[in-house]
């Protein structure tokens, strides 16, 4: 396959730059001299046919100019796609906003810089996409910017479009796009020449055009001829063959190319999938199937009937998804236009009293964050919040953390519990946490309340960390977890967790059972088990469970799905059934899905989808005696914690883990930027997990889809998740880690991850979907020690 | 119950396939027991390491000139003239077999236990009793096209010796590139696209002191093990589907109990593959691929008495051990039917592991709905608390994820 992706991901600091280079110069440019290029995250996505290579580019501020190129060949196209850029030639600098096209001679003295993120469509047309045809384009030598209108819009749109759906296009389609994307170029460069010499030629395109919507309309035609097009037209076949020799092709080349063109575009779309091939043939001027099969095999690659099959499921494995979380994309759109974000505002003024340091352990601080309605943030992450409190490196901290499923039986979860009831508050006249999730506070994308819901989990934090600053790691070692025992006298002690099969599951779209589709919720008691009793290991064992029935918030939204957290479940209103999993026990692996710093690309970051800066992680092997590392990426780290499990499977299909509120107890160390070299958190673009015997990277489907897709980030990353992307990305930090921390090569890395590294599935149900690469500790214990 | 012993030669291997049209090596009875050798097909990437002086391996790779002993290699034409050799490669495996189970039929269930797996000491004097061997990092690979060194694309085999003093492990001995290599008919196979092709160890540069610092803690398994299908009469060894096949699930090893829907009468089970160790994703493309000898035993279930069994309504391949049940989930469950008449090449253009966890969800659903009576909420709200799914395959073509859930959980009192 002809496609190419890229990301900083698989290089180590030190060969970004360079293989940055390859990247752009695959499209013809290199970065300009003097300028710096951030080394930070970056994406391309390139697919490559004769001649032309088309390209995505998502990176950090930076400067490109042409790389030295012999022939004056066609001008490269570039799209700049969030903001605008700067151009700068020999005459001066201009400001050139987004949506304009530039066209850049492929020598000369330009240079086009982007201020802030990196984010452009290239398109290179070189002349060997014209094969033996001979397509005179005119010398050009100077950059000209073309406003977004008639054919540059057009254009525009045609670019925008493939390169949105390069790696979806397959190798045929491709062909055939590239091919009319490099057919569309000369015709686009001729028109923008001086008019001198545009009359007639323009005289010239006027007749070729008419002529050529005559065989659009003839298609069917099997005996459509020269002689009879020009005819119609009123012109002579020796004219009318010049005319087509003068635009690179042939009166015979070009009607089969439009026949086979029209043939696939029927063949791959459904609504025709009630005719027979040979219907198609014969409607496309094909008389003779065999003849048609050979041409399109020729053509595409494939025989029709192949094309035809391939078409049809690329297009059912696209349809299936319903629902999304998060941002929908318009919302987004609007948001980025209309809508100046202001400060992170809080629910209420931080009470000093329990966050102080509360005794000394040693030399070394111990503090206690516990839980209520000041000290939580629901359901977002933001650079811009002022922190609960700030420790020094080394320090330890409790924290307390609630579970958004509390509600889901308020009796035995939050009653009784001043903590939980404070963050839980919600009447008529009062919501203690009113903003729950990254969405407007006005609820005016969906209604569901303030923050939409677009992201769920109650945080406790943020916690800085004295001295952090970005490109420093924190390092986060658990080490304890305690579950939140009921503090309602009528459950005096026990431990309770919920789990929802939610609209979010991975099951929801493929349901047997009626009602179809539908949510369930199962209570679960848990049993933290008697120290050296062996046959009572820690376990889950399920209570009772419910369909969810559209609950009635004490705003009076109506919830017909599990759509905003911590809506109060009235007992009345859903029906318990008893005796469920009857005989089952799960045993524990108490854990934190969520353990985050502050992203810095954003200010309001919705909590479910995880990416580099951690989050909502859902890995069960982030529990006691564990640590996480993580890169720093504001001032003072901005730590928080929640999203309590007390047990989840890998791939946490149904939406949700045993959500259960616990206590953590960490110790936080920071380790400064300039100390990281030869440390195993060098370097480190992602969430490193450590237990006692592994070393668990965390692979996403975008691994930083903040910086990936930009404004369009937190609604794009729910749209095209997948194991597969994931899987790439677990592959390629695994083979970063074994290669820059472990010294080997690349083809020791790579037999080592075929012969003994473990990937498995994270969750499917987080947006931005997990695989994880498991390394054991174990294989290096040979390793001197240094 | 009788115990059998089914060597390595010629007449008692079929390369590269499966087939229900090959004469079964064995007959045996539901009960009986087998001592089955099975040989790597990557054993000539180090003849010396690997074949030299063992008679049962000299006898299948035979290969000269005027001598091929094992003609037919995979399930692609036998009649040339051949672009890679006879059978085309389109299956890769040396498979054991096969054994036949008396009156198995369609709709029944074979039992495959694994009682105990050895390696196969190499024979040749200079490295006598000592195990070997190879990976390769192949051009089947999830890495292939995404490489960052020099040279791209590359493939790269890595010799391992295996050490079965204590705790087995296996130490990489050295690597090198491959070059292309000339069969005896005069082929050259610049990549690595037909097996059993001898490695001219005068073409390749060995580089030594590779891994030095790692021990690969060993995983005995048998990487390829299933039943005949019924749709054509050979089928590539390459894909996994719903007899079984090549899996390349390292828990699939001593104390493993397979199960497998048999598709034609007698069942027709074959063994190869053999693995020293794997991980889940099998990633480069091969394990460290070893020459085996298990023990195994066979038991057949009739359709009529799996109702209320663990084996109700099984279409797909089961594994069960002390601890756990796995399902294994395929990016097509039944390949060969989905995909029609060229559904053997067609398969390696959809892998995709998207598919192989939707297989594998639905195949644990209907597991715990039908075997241990759950309702489908109960079922998935177990599934997401207490089942795991992990990747088994991502170069088989036909990629694989397994779901798995502990037997623990349903030890209640």
């Amino acid at each position: 396959m002809s496609f190419r992706p890229f990301t900083s991901e698989s290089y180590s600091e030190s060969d970004r730059l360079e293989a940055w280079r390859d990247v752009l110069s695959a499209v013809g440019l290199q970065p300009s001299a003097g300028s710096t290029v951030h080394t930070g995250h970056a994406t391309a996505s390139r697919r490559n046919a004769e001649g032309v290579v088309l390209a995505r580019l998502a990176a950090g501020s930076q400067a490109v100019s042409p790389r030295p190129h012999p022939a004056g060949d066609m001008p490269i196209m570039l799209l700049p796609t969030e903001d605008g850029v700067t151009l700068r030639t020999s005459t001066g600098h201009q400001i050139i906003s987004i949506g304009h096209l530039l066209l850049l001679p492929r020598k000369g003295d330009w240079s086009v810089s982007f201020q802030r993120d990196m984010r452009a469509i290239v398109l290179s047309v070189t002349s060997d996409a014209f094969g033996s045809r001979k397509v005179t384009g005119p010398v050009f030598d100077e950059v000209r910017v073309l406003a977004p209108t008639g054919f540059t819009e057009v254009f525009s749109r045609t670019l925008e479009s493939a390169a949105r759906n390069l790696e979806m296009l397959s190798d045929s389609e491709w062909a055939a796009v590239a091919q009319s994307l490099a057919d569309l170029l000369p015709t686009f460069v001729r028109q923008l020449m001086p008019a001198t010499d545009a009359g007639a030629t323009a005289t010239r395109a006027a007749i070729l055009h008419r002529l050529c919507q005559t065989i659009e309309r003839r298609l069917d035609d099997p005996d459509l001829t020269p002689a009879r097009v020009a005819d119609a037209e009123g012109i002579s076949e020796r004219y009318l063959q010049k005319l087509f020799e003068g635009s690179g092709s042939s009166f015979t080349h070009y009607v089969r190319e439009r026949r086979l063109q029209r043939a696939s575009a029927e063949l791959s779309s459904p609504a025709e999938a009630h005719h027979s091939i040979s219907e198609i043939a014969y409607r496309n001027g094909f008389n003779d199937s065999a003849h048609f099969s050979r041409a399109f095999r020729h053509r595409f690659g494939l025989s029709p009937r192949e094309f035809r099959q391939q078409e049809l499921e690329r297009s059912s494995a696209s349809s299936a998804v319903t629902g999304q979380r998060g941002w929908p994309q318009q919302a987004l759109a609007q948001l980025r236009s209309h809508y100046p974000l202001a400060g992170a505002e809080r629910s209420a003024e931080a009470a000093p009293a329990d966050k102080t340091p509360c005794c000394a352990e040693g030399e070394r601080l111990h503090h206690h964050l516990s839980v209520e309605a000041a000290h939580v943030h629901w359901g977002y992450f933001s650079r811009s919040m002022p922190p609960q409190i700030e420790i020094n490196s080394g320090e330890t901290i409790t924290i307390e953390t609630l579970t958004q499923h509390a509600s889901d039986d308020p009796e035995r979860m939050i009653k009784g519990d001043s903590g939980a009831e404070s963050v839980f508050h919600w009447t008529r006249e009062a919501k203690n946490v009113d903003r729950r999730g990254a969405g407007p506070m006005d609820a005016s994308v969906y209604g569901r309340g303030a923050g939409e819901g677009f992201g769920v989990h109650i945080c406790t934090g943020p916690v800085a960390v004295k001295d952090a600053q970005p490109g420093d790691v924190l390092e986060v070692r658990i080490l304890d977890i305690v579950p939140r025992a009921s503090r309602n006298p009528d459950f005096e002690g026990q431990v309770f967790g919920s789990s929802v099969a939610a609209w979010w599951g991975y099951h929801y779209n493929e349901l047997l059972a009626e009602p179809n589709p539908r949510e369930a919720v199962t209570i679960y008691e848990i049993f933290a088990g008697r120290e050296g009793d062996h046959d009572e290991t820690p376990h889950a064992r399920a209570l009772y469970s419910y369909r969810w029935e559209p609950q009635t918030d004490p705003f009076g939204v109506v919830h017909a799905t599990y759509d905003y957290p911590g809506v109060p479940v009235r007992p009345g209103s859903v029906k318990r059934r008893h005796n469920v999993l009857d005989g089952i026990r799960i045993p524990l692996r108490p854990h934190f899905g969520v353990i985050a710093v502050a992203p810095r690309e954003v200010d309001f970051v919705d909590s479910i989808p995880p990416s580099y800066f951690g989050g909502n992680l859902d890995n069960w092997r982030l529990g006691k005696g564990s640590t996480v590392y993580l890169p720093v990426s504001v001032p003072g780290a901005l730590l928080s914690v929640g999203d309590p499990h007390a047990t989840q499977g890998d791939g946490e299909l149904g939406g949700t883990a045993i959500e259960c509120s616990m206590t953590g107890t960490f110790q936080l160390i920071l380790h400064k930027k300039a100390d990281l070299a030869g440390r195993v958190f060098a370097d480190l673009t992602y969430p490193l997990i450590e237990t006692g015997t592994e070393w668990v990277l965390t692979g996403f489907s975008h691994p930083n889809y903040l910086a990936e897709f930009g404004a369009k980030g937190q609604s794009e990353v729910y749209a095209t998740s997948s194991l597969d992307l994931a899987m790439k990305d677990a592959f390629r930090k695994m083979r970063r880690f074994l290669m820059n921390i472990k010294g080997l090569s690349e083809d020791e890395a790579i037999a080592l991850m075929s012969a003994a590294v473990d990937f498995g599935v994270t969750q499917v149900v987080d947006g931005n979907w997990g695989v994880h690469a498991i390394l054991s500790k174990r294989l290096f214990d040979s390793a001197p020690r240094s | 119950m009788k115990h059998h012993t089914l060597p390595v030669s010629p007449a008692s291997v079929h390369w590269g396939y499966f087939s229900k049209k090959v004469t079964p090596a064995l007959t045996l009875r539901s009960g009986d027991r087998a001592t089955i050798e099975t040989l790597t097909h990557h054993a000539n990437d180090d003849y010396e390491r690997m074949i030299a002086d063992d008679p049962g391996a000299e006898s299948v790779f035979h290969w000269t000139r005027e001598h091929k002993a094992v003609v037919r290699r995979g399930a692609g034409p036998t009649e040339g003239p051949f672009i890679r050799g006879s059978g085309e490669g389109l299956g890769v495996h040396l498979l054991t077999g096969p054994v036949a189970i008396e009156n198995a039929e369609p709709g029944d269930v074979l039992e495959v236990r694994i009682l105990d797996v050895r390696p196969r000491p190499a024979c040749h004097a200079c490295h006598a009793g000592r195990c070997f061997g190879s990976n390769a990092s192949a051009n089947w690979g999830f890495h292939y096209h995404d490489l960052i060194e020099e040279p791209k694309p590359r493939e790269v085999i890595t010799i391992f010796e295996l050490d079965t003093t204590g705790e087995p492990f296996a130490k990489a001995v050295y690597n090198y590139v491959w070059t292309p290599q000339t069969d005896p008919d005069g082929i050259v196979h610049a990549t690595i696209d037909y097996p059993g092709v001898r490695v001219d160890h005068a073409t390749i540069r060995k580089r030594e002191n590779i891994l030095s610092r790692v021990k690969v803690p060993a995983r005995l398994h048998f990487g390829t093990m299933g039943l005949a299908p019924s749709e054509s009469d050979f089928v590539s060894s390459i894909p996994p589907s719903y007899t079984g096949g090549n899996i390349d699930d390292w828990r699939i090893g001593k104390g493993a109990r397979m199960y497998y829907p048999v598709a034609v009468s007698g069942a027709f089970f074959s063994v190869g593959d053999p693995h020293a160790a794997q991980g889940d994703s099998e990633l480069g493309g091969t394990a460290i691929e070893t020459s085996l000898t298990g023990d195994f035993e066979f038991v057949l279930h009739k359709k009529a008495d799996l109702g209320g069994t663990v084996l109700e309504g099984l279409s797909h391949p089961m594994l069960e051990n002390d601890s756990a049940w796995s399902v294994y989930g395929f990016t097509y469950p039944n390949y060969l039917a989905e995909l029609g008449a060229g559904a053997q090449t067609e398969i390696a253009n959809h892998s995709s592991l998207d598919r192989a966890m939707r297989d594998a969800f639905r195949k644990l659903r209907r597991f715990l709905m039908t075997v241990h009576r759950l309702s489908e909420d109960e079922a998935i709200s177990l599934m997401s608390v207490g089942a795991d799914f992990g990747v088994t395959q991502v170069v088989d073509a036909n990629w694989g994820v397994h779901g798995t859930i502990r037997k623990n959980i349903f030890r209640c009192d």
